[in-house]
């Protein structure tokens, strides 16, 4: 746990910036994809070919790992203290280890689905 | 040896840390702390449901249809919607508990906010609604 202690500003770091992004952008992503479009009512704007332009623009590509990723460290760090306060000091290693493995495996495959586009 | 080189050899004991009484749902301070930190557990849903649209979408033209398809599926929706209730419940309480950050300062002195705290902290949820606004069109092809 000493490198974890170590590492707690960038966790915070990230924590914090995740929180934000999550903030300004997730509730429009799932109104948009997950609300609208299954309705019929994004037919024009989510159609095959303009997301996948959009998702494989420079831009689109750089905003879809960050915005991805560090929601994803957000919710490990934040995951972690529920883990904690519910759990008790005993479950300290195990939250600390199973949420930022989770946040590092969940980017490589955000890195690798975006890249791979 | 001396009392302070004694302090040092041996360090203060401090009892274990406990939870306080009724923590956590005994009070609503504390109830609302614990499922302001749960919510991150439905946006980690919500961004693993968006990594399965961009697998998708590298799949091809039928299985991004398949994708909305099965978001639109009646267990789809209710998993967006519970999702997305925790979402907005998250934004709107980080910029609700964001209007108490440090503002700025004036040569070294902090500078107190230009409105008041209750009005201050409705800024930042209004600015997180516009982008969600802004975001929809986007995504909807009414902005480019």
């Amino acid at each position: 746990l000493n490198a974890i202690h170590k590492l707690e500003p960038v966790f915070w770091l990230l924590f914090g910036g995740g929180g934000f992004v999550a903030a300004f952008f997730l509730p429009g992503f799932l109104i948009g994809v997950g609300l609208l479009a299954p309705l019929g009512l994004m037919e024009s704007g989510l159609g095959y070919d303009r997301v996948l332009s959009l998702a494989t623009s420079p831009v689109g590509r750089v905003f879809l790992i960050s915005m991805l990723s560090l929601i994803l460290w957000h919710c490990a760090h934040h995951m972690r203290h529920v883990i904690m306060d519910l759990g008790g000091a005993s479950t300290a290693a195990l939250a600390a280890y199973l949420s930022y493995g989770s946040a590092l495996v969940g980017t490589l495959v955000t890195f690798g689905l975006v890249l791979s586009l | 040896v001396s009392a302070s080189e004694a302090q040092v050899a041996e360090p203060t004991r401090t009892s274990p840390a406990r939870p306080p009484a009724g923590y956590p749902f005994a009070f609503p301070r504390y109830r609302n702390y614990v499922l302001f930190g749960a919510t991150s557990f439905f946006m980690l849903i919500g961004v693993v449901v968006l990594l399965f649209g961009i697998a998708a979408l590298g799949r091809g033209p039928e299985a991004w249809e398949g994708y909305l398809a099965s978001l639109g599926s009646p267990l789809g929706l209710l998993l967006t919607v519970v999702v997305l209730v925790n979402t907005l419940y998250f934004a709107v309480r980080f910029g609700w508990v964001g209007r108490k950050i440090a503002g700025a300062r004036l040569m070294g002195f902090p500078v107190a906010p230009p409105v008041p705290l209750e009005v201050h902290g409705l800024l930042l949820p209004g600015g997180f609604a516009f982008v969600w606004l802004l975001v929809v069109l986007v995504l909807g092809g009414v902005m480019p």
